[in-house]
């Protein structure tokens, strides 16, 4: 009984094996396959053909460099580009949410085109020929600059469009002051050691008052946009603009730099 | 874009048409220059990261103006103000005058930029002018010039007329060195003009005192004859609430400065003591007139009279927060050592804010973010420490020590500017007001006879 049993499942397993040992097969060979001709097509992904190179080491008297490290920043200078550029394609479902990815793309000057339209019926117009329309002037190098030190980021003033930032470089100054002095670094979340620069833009009336408080560019870190809109919001006054000027009001972009 | 009068005849005498299409012309071009002229809207574009440097300035003596013989006397005080509020300031960083050229200016047109703006001086600002006295006057004419902008340099331009004296030249002085801070100072009044109330027992009995924020021209205020306390300037600085032992024990007494005189005040019976104005004028005080010492509120006239805590730990010293006028920080010892608590104004929400210790003196900042206080954190028998100025954040109960092995240092006021803070010391063997900037530096020293104790800053 016991070997019939026995004999009858030896009858059964045959089949099995077969497919088992056939299946295997087939798969060493894809990989035997795989490996000789799939993979030479792309063999530039692995290495770059640097294998050849190393063996030929010793002969060759200059050890091959790595690639230039400006070509690979540039590489991620475009891929960033790309990313930026997808963005308001998905907004343009959304018209409100149009302003936001225009100054994510724009570095510094291009803001201005755009807000001069809602300005230009606040401000009645004199036409001095001498004046230099914004954004055409070229970096102001206001005196101050000069105090900067050369330190990367630090103070400066970029195509100011009128002159006040050079006629008033001292208000401009007092205004920088008085932002870094109500910043608390503390309120931005002590987890983040670095982060991108987050600009404000706001405005200050005749008697020194900001308002229009408004977050052009965020830093992505929302405790650090917070912590620099709640700088502006601690000040009262800047103090009021210099008398002889005639504008009704300045405004100011204001970049906060974060690092720990 | 110009259209000459030749094009414009033109125009009118030929056909309608084309002048209808010249007047559009026109008013494109017109709408054309108003955009390019709002492209001339003015902006400023600047950041921070780096903290910010002080603003470095030259202050060179003032020349004398007319040939009067009281001139160099009157310079020399009006010299010697103008560099000390500048310097007290705290946001200047003042050029030596060691490295300044020969020929200080007097007028703007003595000016020699690029001797100031360059090294050794390499100054950004320079504040200049004359003084001169004739027939009794004094002519003060101040300057203060962007001495790295020489197409416009100038900042503040200032003339002043008063008699000629030396309280008077000081006057101007602090009034010009006022002018100075507020411009560059972010639009914060200087604080130049301001005042320091403190008890002082140089006459033999405790009588208030009052001084000008530098420690000059000191005057007694009181002639009780007993022991008054805790002076307290009201908002408008018209009315000074100081405590008072008088024969039904310690009340809250009044001195109009209107009347230079003392002025009736309610007497509430039991002890009581530290009065604080708040912004709209109301005056919080410790009273024990139920039993236990508890924080009572009333109108600046004495009615109205409110109890807002209501336990049996003595509750003293309350200070309002002078920005808002809506939470009071006091002293309670209801857990044992006293401690710094905050409530709203009607009493509720209370809060501890100090963790261990002995913390007393609290003192509201102008801007109603931070307390000052006179801690010591170790309290016993052979702990280290003794009493220092603390300063803590409202919102977070962070703190940083401001003073540090000096003695005792005791209630400490702010300067309505907020930059500054007067405070009681014994290091220099006997108790005297001292002030600093807020960041604990520049500690100046500002009484030195006899005994004098509990400032209190002016609000304006």
């Amino acid at each position: 009984m016991h070997d019939i049993d026995i004999y009858s499942e030896h009858g059964q397993l045959s089949r099995p094996l077969a497919w088992s040992l056939g299946l295997h097969l087939a798969f060493a060979g894809f990989v035997v396959f795989y490996a000789v001709f799939i993979n030479s097509f792309r063999g530039t992904g692995w290495g770059s053909g640097g294998g050849g190179d190393a063996m030929g080491a010793t002969l060759v008297s200059a050890v091959p460099l790595p690639a230039n490290p400006a070509e690979t920043t540039n590489v991620l200078a475009t891929e960033s580009k790309g990313l930026s550029k997808s963005q308001p394609t998905v907004q343009e479902k959304e018209p409100e949410a149009i302003p936001i990815p225009d100054k994510n793309t724009k570095t510094k000057i291009k803001p201005a085109p755009a807000k001069s339209e809602t300005q230009r019926k606040a401000e009645p117009e004199t036409i001095d020929s001498n004046q230099i329309p914004y954004g055409e002037g070229g970096p102001v190098s206001g005196p101050y600059t000069m105090s900067a030190g050369g330190a990367k980021g630090g103070f400066g003033f970029t195509g100011s469009g009128g002159d006040f930032g050079s006629q008033y470089a001292w208000y401009v100054q007092a205004v920088q002051r008085k932002v870094t002095e109500n910043w608390l670094k503390y309120e931005v979340d002590p987890h983040i050691t670095d982060a991108k620069r987050v600009y404000l833009t706001f405005d200050i009336a005749r008697d020194g008052h900001p308002s229009n408080v408004q977050i052009e560019q965020s830093s992505g870190v929302p405790s650090l946009d917070q912590s620099a809109a709640r700088a502006l919001q601690r000040i009262d006054t800047f103090g009021p603009l210099p008398s002889d000027y005639s504008g009704s009001k300045v405004s100011v972009e204001f970049w906060f730099d974060y690092k720990r | 874009m110009v259209l000459t009068p030749m094009d414009t005849r033109e125009c009118k005498l030929s056909n309608s048409a084309r002048s209808v299409r010249y007047q559009t012309f026109i008013a494109l071009t017109l709408l054309l220059l108003s955009t390019a002229t709002s492209f001339a809207q003015d902006w400023i574009r600047t950041g921070t990261g780096l903290g910010v440097e002080r603003v470095r300035l030259a202050a060179s003596d003032f020349k004398s103006s007319t040939s009067d013989p009281g001139n160099p006397a009157l310079l020399k005080t009006f010299n010697d103000t103008l560099w000390n509020d500048l310097d007290n300031a705290g946001i200047f960083d003042l050029v030596s005058k060691s490295f300044y050229p020969l020929q200080v200016p007097g007028q703007p047109s003595e000016i020699n930029f690029s001797a100031w703006n360059s090294p050794p001086p390499n100054t950004s600002m320079l504040a200049f002018g004359n003084l001169g006295a004739a027939a009794g006057k004094v002519t003060v004419q101040g300057w203060l010039y962007d001495v790295k902008n020489e197409k416009s340099p100038q900042v503040l331009g200032k003339q002043y007329t008063d008699t000629a004296t030396s309280d008077a030249v000081r006057l101007i002085a602090h009034r010009f060195a006022d002018e100075i801070i507020f411009r560059l100072g972010g639009g914060v009044q200087g604080i130049a003009e301001t005042k320091i109330y403190f008890v002082s027992e140089r006459t033999g009995h405790k009588e208030i005192w009052v001084m000008d924020y530098d420690g000059a021209n000191q005057q007694q205020i009181t002639r009780l004859g007993s022991i008054s306390l805790s002076p307290r300037i009201s908002p408008d600085g018209s009315r000074l609430a100081f405590s008072s032992i008088s024969r039904g024990g310690w009340e809250i007494m009044m001195y109009s400065f209107d009347l230079n005189r003392m002025v009736a005040f309610p007497r509430f019976g039991g002890m009581n003591l530290s009065p604080s104005w708040s912004p709209e004028g109301k005056i919080a005080f410790s009273s024990s007139r139920n039993g236990y010492p508890n924080i009572f509120v009333i109108d600046g006239s004495g009615g109205n009279s409110r109890r807002l805590t209501n336990d049996q730990g003595p509750d003293v010293s309350p200070t309002w927060n002078r920005k808002t006028g809506s939470q009071i920080a006091f002293v309670s010892g209801r857990t044992g050592l006293p401690q710094i608590y905050t409530m709203e104004s009607d009493g509720t929400n209370v809060q501890r804010l100090t963790d261990q210790g002995y913390a007393v003196s609290p003192n509201w900042s102008p801007n109603g973010q931070f307390l000052t206080l006179s801690w010591m954190r170790k309290y016993g028998p052979g702990e280290p420490g003794s009493n220092d100025i603390y300063l803590m954040d409202i919102a977070s109960k962070q703190w940083v020590q401001l003073t540090h092995d000096a003695g005792r240092n005791d209630f400490p006021c702010w300067s309505p500017d907020g930059r500054h803070i007067v405070f009681q010391s014994h290091r220099s063997g006997s108790d005297q007001i001292w002030s600093m900037l807020g960041d604990g530096t520049n500690v100046k020293q500002l009484t030195f006879k006899g005994s004098n104790t509990q400032p209190n800053w002016s609000w304006k």
